[in-house]
């Protein structure tokens, strides 16, 4: 079943000549973990927008879990879909940390009782709870991601987007984060789109969509994608390092698998060369 | 930063802090109030033991409050010597063209001295003991009544409570800017009048793109997060009246009682 | 002029005396010397911005003492001799497209030369010969900051730094929130302006392989307290201590610890970069066994 379709999409922004997308197609599986990576400027945070409703297109279809995203559907839509985006700082709208993950609830009229156990749930599942009294200026951005991430949670969403969510974390806060997606994607199924010009956040997802000037280039399993080393850096993805390895290997004359292999693939491979001699 | 306390939450589990923030608000306003009624030796002690009392119960260190009267050190001198020289009546010890130096401007001087300080005391306690949000939350809920002569009062109170939320992160991001302008050669706060002008362009103007770009952000986040106005929201954060505001509340109005009789009438 | 910068037992409390007070470096001695490329690493809350504030002057340490030059900083040195300083010292400050303010660019980038007493026609020369630095087209000098794309104000930015023609270069965390195209080419072109102009330059980073791959000098801060200095294979030649401090190995080295763990092999060195790392195993591909020991 397709968690989300967008179909034939045709946008613009107002005071700009030239269309972000312009026939845009893309389905997403329920329960699939996809990435969007392509350069600075490729539309993928517009893209992610016009899903939420945020920006409304010229024309074209948008459906969400079975709804047609219109005027009327929008708020049904949003809240299908929890949102986090890039910089830490500027969503955080509670004054402290249970504050702002009872913000969602608040807007969706929550009984108070049942916030209170949401709340409380959903920073434990990420780890926060003993933080939550504290401000925002006491947290790192790491913390106040995983925070975002709990008022996400809280309101039970299908749809989880990240929006180069990690990409402002030290490699500690990125880790913290990643690994509650992967949770919530491999047990609780649901549907993540993570927007990252990381290459760990881009390797566990189970499919990874390349966008250049609003265009689908290239639509594959990350393996795939990820053994055409030459063309990453281009579109916007830091190669893995057994590519760059690779390519070191080869400049040294060592003959090297085509395919994309993960580092325990590469160490194995290395063993199996050594063994052979 | 540092300096101005009021303000500055300090975070405890006191009789105080635990307060509904209602009655900590509203008892402050009462006491400014009931100061003015004030007018003799006795009552001031009373308020003044008043005062300490609460100080004590809040079990707030005292060199805070002494700390909160400092930055208006000038005012309070400035209105006390106006008192001082411009009544007359007792005793005049001195006379200067229109100054007087009399008894009666002493004691007037001393009374005003004695208001000012113990309203900065009480209204640093208020702010020492309740969280912004608390006090922005009270105000809401105060303004209640407004609603039936359509004020947004939802939407005023969740404007003041992000605001009182991005304080801290915009002190933070203008020493950024500073630190960033002065590597480049800017001195803040140094030359003539027109290059101490000159020189609050390069933080003013980072200053307000950067915080459009923040109110951009936030209120697309918001959206996302199912925000649509004021009306029809649940609330998280409740408040319960104590036994402890009641009897906070009983020993105020006992205490104006107090006043009303050792006042001078 | 020899720019070695040299810190001794120096100490730096927050609001001392206050109920806030806090110490946030905490008896440092260390020295940056000319021409290196230093690299300061540690985790949020090391002190890393607090030592870079006293690189320049921003901060003056509560007491020891900062040589940098022929300046000695202590408590009590003055603003003005402070200013002096900062011409020699430039600072890229996190996400310094924050620092923009003029109408265009080249106004901007001819910000602090003309506050360092440059006229208006020596401040555009320099402005010039720097925006080509840092590759921004003829086109772009007259635009509004405010109108280019992120990484060209990112370059904008640094720059207004450059233009100062300073001898030490700092620089903290300057690639973030680039894609990796744009970091690549940032790390890229400090190492070449760092060959031309002679600088010294001064990383803060998290990024490991930036450190195996430019540093040739690494500072590592803990809670205010020098941990560490050394060249990056001193530093990386312990994986013990790197995970007791919450510290990551650069990806090669890592690579080349499961490639021991698997195979048996011990490299001599523990490579930190691809390129070591594949010479290594070439080398012992061909002549069967180089410098990599079978145990």
């Amino acid at each position: 079943m397709d968690m989300i379709e967008v179909k034939n999409l045709i946008f613009k922004y107002p005071q700009q000549e030239v269309y972000n997308f312009n026939n845009f197609n893309l389905k997403v599986k329920k329960g699939e973990w996809l990435a969007i990576i392509g350069h600075n400027g490729s539309g993928k945070s517009t893209l992610v927008r016009l899903i939420d409703g945020l920006l409304a297109p010229e024309s074209g279809e948008i459906t969400v879990s079975g709804i047609k995203l219109t005027p009327e559907t929008v708020w049904d839509v949003r809240s299908k879909i929890g949102m986090v985006f890039q910089n830490p700082d500027n969503q955080f709208v509670g004054a402290n940390v249970e504050d702002d993950v009872a913000f969602g609830l608040e807007n969706a009229a929550i009984p108070r009782e049942e916030m209170l156990i949401r709340v409380k749930q959903a920073l434990e599942r990420v780890g926060m709870w003993k933080f939550a009294d504290h401000e925002p200026v006491r947290l790192s951005g790491g913390q106040k991601q995983r925070v975002a991430l709990a008022g996400v949670i809280a309101l039970k969403p299908e749809i989880v987007i990240l929006d180069e969510a990690t990409s402002m974390l030290d490699p500690e806060g990125r880790l913290a984060v990643l690994e509650i997606i992967h949770e919530l994607n491999r047990v609780e199924h649901l549907t993540v789109i993570s927007i990252t010009h990381d290459i760990d956040e881009a390797s566990k997802a189970q499919r990874v969509v390349v966008l250049d000037d609003g265009k689908v280039v290239q639509d594959d399993i990350p393996a795939e994608i990820f053994s055409h080393r030459a063309g990453l850096i281009k579109i916007g993805l830091e190669p893995p390092f057994s590519e760059k390895l690779k390519e070191e290997l080869i400049k040294q004359g060592i003959k090297v698998p085509d395919e994309y292999l993960t580092k325990e693939g590469m160490v194995d491979w290395l063993w199996q060369l050594f063994s052979k001699q | 930063m540092g300096k101005v306390l009021l303000g500055r939450y300090v975070p405890g589990d006191s009789i105080v802090h635990q307060m509904d923030p209602r009655a900590k608000l509203i008892l402050s306003f009462f006491f400014i109030i009931i100061i003015f009624l004030a007018n003799n030796w006795q009552s001031y002690v009373l308020l003044l033991t008043l005062t300490i009392g609460s100080i004590m119960a809040a079990k707030v260190n005292f060199a805070f409050f002494i700390k909160g009267v400092r930055p208006l050190i000038w005012l309070i001198l400035f209105t006390v010597l106006l008192q001082i020289f411009f009544s007359s009546g007792g005793t005049i010890f001195w006379r200067w063209g229109p100054f007087n130096l009399s008894y009666f401007g002493l004691i007037n001087g001393a009374y005003v001295f004695c208001r000012f300080v113990l309203i900065i005391f009480m209204s640093t306690l208020l702010t020492l003991t309740t969280a912004p949000l608390e006090i922005a939350d009270a105000l809401e809920k105060l303004m209640m009544p407004l609603k039936k002569i359509k004020v947004p009062v939802y939407e005023i109170s969740l404007m003041l409570s992000i605001a009182l939320r991005f304080v801290p992160t915009l002190m933070d991001e203008t020493a950024k800017i500073m630190n960033a302008q002065r590597s480049r050669g800017v001195n803040f706060g140094e030359g003539n009048i027109m290059q101490q002008i000159k020189s609050v362009v390069p933080l003013l103007v980072p200053l307000f793109v950067s915080s459009f770009n923040r109110a951009e952000d936030l209120a697309t986040a918001m959206e996302a997060r199912g925000y649509r106005g004021g009306e029809g929201r649940t609330k998280y954060r409740v408040h319960y009246w104590h036994t402890s505001d009641t009897t906070g509340c009983a020993v105020f109005v006992i205490v104006m009682l107090i006043l009303l009789f050792v006042r001078h009438w | 002029m020899a720019m070695a910068i040299i810190f001794k037992t120096v100490n730096y409390t927050y609001q001392p005396d206050t109920p806030f007070e806090q110490q946030a470096l905490d008896n440092i001695s260390v020295e940056i010397p000319t021409g290196s490329y230093t690299a300061l690493i540690g985790h949020t809350g090391s002190g890393k911005s607090t030592f870079l504030q006293h690189l320049n002057g921003l901060l003056r340490p509560t007491s020891g003492e900062i040589l940098i030059g022929e300046q000695i900083i202590t408590t009590e040195t003055k603003n003005k001799e402070l200013g002096e300083l900062r011409k020699h010292v430039g600072i890229v400050f996190q996400f310094p497209e924050a620092q923009l303010f003029e109408e265009t660019v080249i106004k901007d980038i001819a910000f602090a030369p003309k506050n360092f007493g440059k006229t208006e026609a020596e401040a555009e020369i320099i402005a010039r010969k720097m925006a080509r630095q840092v590759g921004l087209g003829e086109e772009l000098l007259t635009k509004s900051p405010f109108e280019l794309s992120g990484g060209q104000m990112r370059r904008v930015a640094i720059a207004g730094i450059l233009a100062m023609e300073p001898e030490v270069l700092v620089l903290d965390e300057p690639t973030a929130g680039l894609d990796p195209k744009g970091r690549l080419e940032m790390m890229r072109m400090f190492k070449r302006l760092k060959e031309e102009q002679n600088l010294t330059v001064v990383l803060v980073t998290h990024q490991m392989d930036d450190v195996a791959n430019y540093a040739d000098n690494v500072i590592v801060l803990e809670e205010g307290k020098l941990i560490a200095n050394g060249t990056p294979s001193e530093i990386f030649s312990q994986p013990d201590w790197l995970v007791e401090h919450h510290l990551a190995l650069p990806k090669a080295g890592e690579f080349a610890l499961a490639f021991e763990k698997k195979t048996g092999y011990k490299f001599s060195t523990l490579p930190l970069t691809e390129v070591s790392l594949a010479r290594q195993i070439a080398s012992l591909l061909h002549e069967g066994g180089g410098d990599v020991h079978h145990g």
